[in-house]
């Protein structure tokens, strides 16, 4: 694919794939993949399964942050997730709750974030949580952020808060990074448990550089979805929503 | 073990055991107010409100956890009362959606620019104090085991259930040990059944909470209910450090000569389960 922000001298092959828990419909997953063409911008989200409206809180954050033009300093960041998180909590205005219903709108809603943008050869990321990016060379990890090590991930990660009186304290744990693309790179969004997992194959020294390419000989989107629910039915991957976006770099043969 | 996932379709059971003596009816030391049995009703009622909310997913409460509350003081008996009156084994969202009344209070909480703002917040009551007649500890444990073999029957896979027994005195009908040790030898795939005790005093003595010997205790009312105690999982443990109390690989779930502050934590950190939540974090909180 090409993007508006692409120099003419590279392109962008993607691939993604979205499950959700086993034994979950799809209506059921709470992570989610954004992308647009035009900002070069690629983001997943995992929405706190305890959350009120999870999933629309990870749904408005990936899909808002990829159409924006700012947001990728921390301070941008901050601002844009309190407007979205005003206008998530607005939505709920006037709706008749229960008890409890009420008591979980109050404290809102959570999820982790990941999102790129790529104006090649160089990426810029934003994070807060346990959805990660991993920029990969082969069979190398040249980087993973913001967590590094699969041992990082933990039930209990500091999320994206749509509650204002929670912002201050969450927003302080965002962090930035970027990174320089050669030809053949690979960035990949994940969220925690896919990430968890990916990581460690890179700690065993296992990891495939062909992962969830599109070249021929790789697995068809049905051979993927049976592969991960494999894996996860042996306990290799916890059984959580899995989100995973796939870009690889390629420089043009002119 | 004691690392099952707690779904709908594999939940877990939670079983709040309360001494209801009459010797409930007295005040904590130094509090001339508030009397124990009030308290306690106070914890349970602020454990099932969390346990609710941990299992609401929006509009919807998940069962992901059963739950039986059962007093024992004049005689041994379920404590839900008008719908849910005489039901052993409650799924959380008909917990959720049968409270006997819903309070409406004013909460302090952190706007997080330095000010404190005042927002409205809804407590559900379920139990009401009560304190009356002599300690039946083991009668109260046989009906434990008699739900728990009911329970297990038809769960005999997934995290084990829990079990968490407040009382402030010795059994008026005998040792405990011998059922207590039945209980503990019951489990499902995941692990034997957790039976923790806390015991809470009215006397201003020496607290100990979640020992790892009983050479620590003072006496053999205390060792017994050492020796009823199951170990913290290790994800146990984590919430008690969340908590700031400290429990150690080995330490019992055991509370003797408690305190009001003991009671919270011991219920906080036997309900913990699968870890804290999001919802725990607005605890920063005060009530008004």
């Amino acid at each position: 694919m090409s993007t508006a922000k692409q120099s003419a001298t590279w392109d962008l092959q993607l691939r993604q794939l979205l499950l959700p828990k086993l034994d979950h419909d799809a209506s059921e997953c709470e992570d989610a993949i954004a992308f647009d063409i035009q900002t070069a911008r690629f983001a997943v989200t995992d929405g706190a399964t305890e959350a009120f409206h999870a999933q629309q809180w990870a749904r408005n954050l990936a899909e808002h942050w990829v159409r924006n033009e700012a947001t990728l300093t921390l301070e941008e960041f901050r601002t844009w997730v309190a407007t979205e998180g005003r206008e998530l909590h607005d939505s709920w205005n006037g709706l008749t709750m229960s008890w409890y219903s009420e008591e979980k709108a109050r404290t809102g809603s959570f999820a982790a974030f990941v999102g790129v943008e790529i104006d090649l050869p160089s990426w810029k990321a934003i994070a807060l949580g346990d959805t990660c990016l991993l920029h990969c060379r082969g069979s190398a990890l040249l980087k993973s952020f913001p967590l590094s090590r699969s041992e990082s991930f933990n039930s209990t990660p500091i999320l994206v808060a749509s509650n204002a009186a929670l912002h201050e304290s969450t927003m302080s744990s965002a962090m930035v990074e970027s990174g320089v693309c050669e030809n053949g790179d690979v960035l990949l969004l994940m969220s925690d448990a896919a990430a968890s997992w990916c990581l460690q194959r890179f700690e065993n020294g296992d990891f495939d550089p062909d992962f969830l390419a599109t070249k021929e000989g790789v697995k068809d989107d049905e051979e993927l979805r049976r592969f991960f629910d494999g894996e996860r039915q042996a306990g290799r991957i916890r059984n959580d929503d899995l989100a995973i976006v796939r870009i690889e770099i390629k420089r043009r043969i002119n | 073990m004691y690392s099952a996932q707690i779904t709908r379709a594999n939940p877990t059971c939670i079983i709040l055991l309360i001494d209801q003596s009459g010797s409930m009816g007295d005040s904590f030391s130094g509090d001339s107010v508030r009397k124990k049995a009030e308290f306690v009703a106070e914890v349970v009622n602020h454990t099932l409100h969390d346990l609710v909310i941990r299992c609401t997913k929006t509009e919807e409460v998940r069962n992901y956890y059963y739950v039986s509350v059962v007093g024992y003081g004049r005689n041994v008996s379920t404590c839900f009362s008008g719908p849910l009156a005489a039901r052993e084994m409650v799924p959380i969202s008909d917990v959720a959606d049968y409270p006997l009344q819903v309070k409406s209070s004013y909460k302090r909480v952190s706007d997080g620019a330095g000010s404190w703002v005042e927002i409205p917040v809804r407590f559900p009551v379920w139990i009401h104090p009560t304190a009356d007649g002599k300690t039946p500890m083991c009668e109260a444990l046989i009906r434990v085991k008699d739900i728990l073999q009911r329970w297990l029957s038809e769960h005999p896979r997934g995290f084990p259930p829990t079990i968490l027994h407040l009382t402030d005195g010795e059994s008026s009908d005998g040792d405990p040990d011998e059922i207590g040790r039945q209980i503990m030898s019951l489990g499902t795939d995941d692990g034997n059944v957790l039976l923790f005790n806390c015991h809470i005093s009215t006397r201003r003595l020496a607290k100990i909470e979640y020992p790892t010997a009983e050479t620590s205790l003072p006496d053999g009312f205390a060792r017994s209910l050492y020796a009823i105690s199951s170990p913290l999982p290790t994800n146990f443990l984590a919430a008690a450090a969340q908590l700031g109390v400290r429990a150690v690989e080995g330490s019992r779930g055991f509370v003797f000569n408690g305190d009001p502050s003991s009671i919270v934590q011991f219920y906080e950190i036997g309900t913990s389960l699968t870890g804290m939540t999001p919802y725990k974090w607005m605890d920063h909180s005060e009530t008004s």
